[in-house]
């Protein structure tokens, strides 16, 4: 019998938390009176420990946190970041985040950033046995490492994405030209965030008009000027019906007619072929825009001795388990062969064909070119400062 | 010795000081700090970096176009209140008024977002407007402009923040005797004749006080903006939210202390203009 797993309640998560960090300075408090000043902290171990797991939605999977605890010994409290890495930033950097949570699950591009302001640190390969398992191009993502090589992030889940179009309409499409197509004035859409649309436009730049970038998630000034200029005279031409945010737009946009095609995520096709429309989703010349939320130790873990228990999450996470449950709830994949392997090895528990489509699906993707969403370019105030231009044009 | 009642008025003033004012005194002194890359937080180097920067970038335009739409969506939603108050408190019995008054309610049944997106299906190319325009023959094809476009936010916000110009008029008209009424019209005073002299000038701290609530209302939205609105449409909201993305700190603090600038001078000037204080006095005094 196949299990479903459910989002942990947002607010459920966070009062376990309080309790857990409440209970663990009592726990230190009777530590010290009891076995003469030994911290509590620095005998932690992944058998008796509580990991406060913060991250994006996206990497819940509910009830299926119990087989975590069955397996090691941890108590997992998941809370919900926002999935957007601005205000989990700046609640690093000048908040109290490293006080309330122990591992971080964000989307990826922040990684080098927030290690050389010291919010986050490495990972012990040798304590994460399941990490050689991952897919080669996942062991080897740079901008995961650090500049001597240490591990910053493990990839958690990875997916690509690119355009969705009507069929019917359109035929196949298999460019990003469609969006910038005069023919289909007002009839597109661009999500309202530069982490995407900024890298959509530079590929379809880069790869179909020969302009000169070099990486279309981290591009200099001048190339960011060349992007953007070429966003904002699409924008005033009217080309563009509006720019979509969030799973509920840009479901209606597609479902209700709004727009022949947009770029955007391919859960969304999965919807509008549930309500009889004729939609599909592209495999651009340009490549996709590949994302992926990773798995990071905050340094407030290591401070309070919890560095080993945050190994044995990440491991676990790495198990099988975990993308299977991932895999079944959200459609999205943990980049291991240990995700298809454990669904042949628990057709009870997962049926194997389903993940094993799944995986080869995004395995496929990722074959291809593919460019990488990045929330922190060098430039990216920059990018704020543009996008602003854009919104006012 | 303090007095009792002093006492007792000294402690909501103390909580309302230190709820209120502190966090607006500390966003207009931060906004004169400086961003620093190194701990991604702002550091006491004085500067007017972040109010330089509202005049870059088109962001003096997002606050100039926020101040219209809110003034636009405060008229607005005064233009269909007044009515609406007018015959709760003079023409509707008693079962009625309750009908009328629970009928303004309804907006806050569900929440803004819902609000919001349930304008995105009515005012759609396939939403029911349309389709009737179609059918009816009206128009050739679905009216693009009708949502994604000024006039689907301006419906939006009128549409969500109503009942906060509708309820500060019925206080206002509360105050109203309706004998200066039947006597104007005894008098031979036409109903327009009675409005324009009697009643809009009895009513004008409510009809400050209405437009007020949805001009502020207004100033701080954002989800009618970003759901119904063209490409890339904002308002302050969206534009500081923006600027905290990329931790731009001071900006946001900059952009802040300008509206709240711009609102605490409206309140002022209204107060001054209009005694807000009426709205609340006893009808007899």
């Amino acid at each position: 019998m196949k299990r479903e797993y459910t989002t942990q309640d947002r607010g459920g998560a966070q009062a376990s938390n309080l309790q857990r960090r409440r209970l663990l300075q009592l726990m230190g408090a009777g530590g010290l009176g009891l076995m003469g000043g030994l911290p509590f902290a620095g005998r932690a171990t992944a058998q008796e420990a509580a990991i406060a797991f913060w991250a994006s939605a996206t990497l819940d999977i509910g009830d299926g946190w119990s087989r975590l605890t069955e397996a090691t010994g941890i108590t997992p409290t998941f809370t919900d970041n926002g999935n957007d890495m601005g205000p989990v930033v700046a609640r690093l950097a000048a908040g109290n985040a490293n006080d309330l949570f122990d591992v971080g699950g964000f989307q990826g591009g922040a990684e080098r950033e927030l290690f050389r302001q010291g919010q986050i640190v490495p990972w012990d390969l040798a304590k994460i046995p399941n990490f050689a398992k991952l897919w080669p191009w996942a062991k080897d993502m740079a901008h995961l490492k650090a500049d001597d090589g240490a591990q910053l992030g493990i990839p958690s889940v990875v997916n690509a994405d690119s355009i969705i179009y009507r069929k019917d309409k359109l035929g196949v499409v298999d460019s990003y030209g469609v969006i910038f197509d005069p023919k289909l004035k007002g009839r597109v859409s661009m999500e309202d965030a530069w982490i995407n649309t900024a890298v959509f436009a530079a590929m379809y730049l880069k790869e179909s008009e020969n302009q000169p970038i070099k990486d279309p998630g981290n591009l200099s000034v001048d190339e960011l000027g060349l992007v953007m200029e070429f966003l904002i005279k699409h924008k005033t031409d009217g080309q563009f019906r509006t720019f979509w945010n969030g799973w509920e737009q840009g479901v209606q946009l597609v479902a209700d007619e709004e727009v022949d095609a947009m770029t955007g995520w391919e859960p969304i096709v999965y919807e509008g072929q549930k309500r009889g429309l004729d939609v599909a989703y592209a495999a651009p010349v340009e490549g996709y825009e590949g994302w992926g939320n990773n798995t990071v130790m905050l340094r407030g873990a290591s401070e309070r001795g919890l560095a080993d228990a945050a190994h044995a999450l990440v491991n676990w996470m790495l198990d099988g388990f975990y993308g299977c449950a991932l895999a079944t709830s959200r459609g999205y994949i943990v980049p291991s062969e240990t995700t298809a392997g454990y669904a042949t090895a628990n057709p009870a528990e997962f049926d194997p064909a389903d993940i094993s489509a799944k995986a080869d699906h995004v395995a496929s993707k990722f074959a291809g070119k593919v460019y990488w969403q990045n929330v922190r370019p060098d430039n990216f105030q920059l990018y704020e400062e543009w996008w602003q231009k854009l919104r006012n044009a | 010795m303090m007095s009792r009642a002093s006492f007792l008025v000294t402690l909501p003033l103390l909580a309302i000081l230190s709820i209120g004012l502190v966090p607006l005194v500390t966003i207009l002194a931060w906004s004169f700090w400086t961003w620093d890359p190194d701990t991604y937080w702002i550091k006491p180097d004085p500067s007017l970096a972040g109010y330089t920067a509202i005049l870059a970038a088109g962001r003096w335009t997002v606050l100039l176009s926020t101040l219209h739409k809110a003034m636009l969506a405060a008229v607005l939603c005064l233009v269909a209140a007044y009515p609406l108050a007018y015959a709760i408190h003079f023409l509707a019995g008693r079962r009625m008024k309750l009908l009328l008054m629970a009928a303004i309610t309804i907006p806050f049944f569900t929440s803004y977002l819902i609000r919001a997106f349930s304008w995105r299906l009515v005012l759609g190319r396939t939403g029911p407007v349309n389709t009737l325009l179609v059918d009816s023959d009206l128009v050739a094809e679905p009216l693009d402009w009708l949502l994604f476009s000024d006039f689907a936010v301006m419906v939006g916000l009128v549409a969500s923040y109503m009942p906060f110009a509708a309820f500060p008029l019925l206080l206002a008209m509360r105050r109203v005797e309706p004998s200066f009424l039947a006597a104007a019209q005894d008098l031979g005073a036409g109903f327009w004749h009675i409005v324009r002299t009697i009643l809009v000038p009895l009513t004008r701290s409510g009809l400050f006080a209405g437009f007020l609530f949805v001009f502020v209302m207004v100033v701080g939205s954002s989800t009618e903006v970003q759901m119904l609105g063209g490409a890339g449409a904002s308002i302050v909201s969206v534009m500081v939210n923006d600027v905290m993305r990329v931790a731009n700190f001071p900006l946001a603090f900059a952009i802040s202390t300008v509206v709240l600038v711009v609102l605490f001078s409206l309140v002022l000037l209204g107060n001054w203009a209009f005694r807000l204080s009426r709205l609340f006095e006893d009808a007899a005094s």
